[in-house]
């Protein structure tokens, strides 16, 4: 009788110890879970958006495969296990990708800040020199409000970069650049135009 | 020898039941909607990918929730009794996510491709519209506002083609919109302006044919300014003998109303005086008879009706004179030539020649199309 009945809890212990052998990886979660929101707070969504995506789809799936072994009578997490590891790892280099590219997209903003100002300064000299003949003086009162418009878009990226809005400064000023630049090509054409005229005899009359 | 064959039955009874029970246990247990879930987080994903996040933001985030709902389904029923378990709502969410994604999708590629056949359409619209813009009304007198406005309308054209260029087409949308609001709102008003100021434009027809039959009648000469074309044209027995550039008030457009307003009058006017080098800062001068009694009847009804203050003066002093050539208009309300143009003007002009003064000698039609 006593035979019996301890092969019967023996039986019951079986199917206990078989049932429960595999236990959540919470704390390797955790860890991965707070990495993904690590790369989010170094803005890996804006400056690094599609590897943040990756991995958040990547946890997603983890996420799924913990539920379906949770569903299971006997579960196993070793692979949820190898597949946070790698995740984890990826989260940390997304946070890192993210900081570099900021660091790039600064650096960018900073290079093209410098530039555009030296083309603004070429230009307010230029357009001493520019030539005022027909239309000319017309067109220079035109390209004023427009180099007004530059420096106000200029001081609006400057904020921008001031608040850490780098992506958003480096278009504004970009885009700022890209017109002063033709204002600047648009002087200097004038200029040598003139130049180029006075140069030819055969032009005077 | 009993007792162990008993114990050796008891044995190979337990052995048999243990895995026929786990067996049964297991077959027993319900199975969730893996492959369901599984679905659906793939087609979620790759709905964000095609970018439904930003261009089917309302069916993606209803996708996204769905998926969401489904896990803390799932979640919320593997707390319960292995056998309890029921995960129905689990695939029904699971399934309502992969739709919705799938729409999201689809939705996105085409507002995305619209989005960016749209976008590229605006930019060349906007851009032709600068060119006619810069055309028009560079040397028209346009407020500090109104330039002011199309000056940022460009900048933010620049700022939404470098975004459309970098496939950010939805903020490229939104700097493309704010810059044809600023454009188009900008030309609305500069061109309703035009318009309404060639509303004289039959008057200003009658001036010159009137100016020229008088020169042919006359067999002498008469000098019209095309005030919108800035031409001083010399016409001798009605046919035309010299055009000349000429420069005019800061404030052009439309007649003179009164003094200060720094605009250039129009009118049929007479040469009163001839003042050579010296008599003249302004190299040479020819004065007119601003204002006629038309123009002193308009100044006397504008203050009686109130549009002008009683100490309004009407101005005068308007001549065709030299210093010109600067490429602006600059006068306070004078013609100016440049001094080797003057100096044709002056040789053929004597005391009586008729001078008219119009905006335009073409219709705005033509002006348009020129």
């Amino acid at each position: 009788m006593k035979n019996k009945v301890l092969m019967g809890l023996a039986a019951i212990a079986m199917v206990a110890f078989l049932s429960s052998c595999g236990k959540v990886p919470q704390e390797k979660i955790d860890a991965t879970n707070a990495a993904i929101t690590a790369a989010q707070t170094a803005e890996a969504g804006v400056y690094v958006p599609a590897e943040l995506t990756a991995v958040q789809d990547s946890m997603k799936a983890i996420n799924a495969e913990v539920e379906v072994q949770k569903s299971k009578l006997f579960k196993k997490f070793g692979p949820v296990t190898l597949k946070l590891d790698a995740t984890l790892a990826l989260a940390n280099k997304v946070a890192a990708d993210a900081v570099a590219k900021k660091a790039e997209v600064k650096k960018e903003v900073e290079t093209t800040l410098t530039d555009i100002k030296a083309v603004i300064e070429e230009n307010t000299a230029l357009m001493k020199k520019a030539p005022r003949g027909k239309e000319g003086a017309a067109v220079l009162e035109q390209m004023k409000t427009e180099m007004a418009t530059i420096e106000a878009s200029v001081a609006e990226a400057q904020g921008l970069y001031d608040k850490g809005s780098f992506l958003d400064a480096n278009n504004k000023v970009k885009a700022a650049k890209e017109r002063a630049v033709g204002i600047n090509t648009e002087l200097k054409d004038a200029i040598a135009k003139v130049k180029g005229g006075k140069a030819k005899p055969a032009a005077k009359k | 020898m009993r007792k162990n064959w008993r114990d050796l039955l008891i044995f190979a009874a337990i052995a048999v039941s243990v895995p026929l029970t786990i067996i049964i246990l297991v077959s027993l247990t319900p199975d969730p909607p893996v492959g369901q879930v599984d679905y659906a987080r793939e087609i979620l994903s790759k709905a964000g990918t095609s970018g439904a996040n930003m261009y089917s933001k309302k069916l993606y985030t209803q996708a996204k929730n769905y998926y969401d709902s489904a896990m803390v389904n799932w979640k919320n029923e593997n707390k319960r009794f292995i056998y309890f378990r029921d995960y129905e709502k689990v695939a029904f969410f699971a399934d309502l996510s992969a739709k919705k994604s799938t729409e999201a999708a689809n939705n996105s590629v085409s507002s995305s491709s619209n989005l960016i056949i749209k976008l590229k359409q605006k930019i060349t619209t906007l851009n032709d519209l600068v060119t006619e813009i810069n055309t028009l009304f560079t040397t028209y007198p346009l407020s500090s506002e109104v330039r002011n406005r199309i000056s940022n309308g460009k900048m933010l054209l620049e700022e939404g083609e470098i975004a459309y260029k970098k496939g950010q087409y939805m903020v490229a949308n939104k700097k493309i919109t704010d810059s044809e609001y600023l454009l188009t709102a900008s030309y609305d008003n500069a061109t309703s302006n035009l318009k309404n100021y060639f509303k004289s434009y039959s008057t200003w027809k009658n001036w010159v044919y009137k100016t020229l039959n008088e020169s042919k009648i006359n067999r002498d000469y008469s000098i019209i300014i095309d005030k919108f074309s800035r031409k001083c044209i010399v016409y001798h027995n009605g046919a035309k003998k010299y055009e000349f550039e000429t420069e005019l008030g800061k404030n052009w457009v439309g007649v003179k109303r009164v003094k200060g307003d720094n605009a250039t009058p129009e009118g049929m006017y007479k040469i009163t005086k001839k003042m050579d080098s010296g008599k003249t800062k302004y190299y040479k001068a020819l004065l007119i008879d601003y204002p006629n009694d038309e123009d002193k009847a308009r100044f006397r009804a504008e203050v009686e009706h109130g549009t002008l203050p009683s100490s309004a003066k009407i101005g005068g002093l308007i001549e065709i004179h030299g210093n010109g050539g600067k490429g602006i208009d600059w006068t306070e309300g004078c013609i100016a030539l440049s001094d080797r143009d003057m100096d044709v003007v002056f040789k053929i002009a004597k005391g009586g020649t008729p001078v008219t003064i119009v905006g335009s000698m073409l219709e705005l039609h033509d002006v348009l199309e020129r």
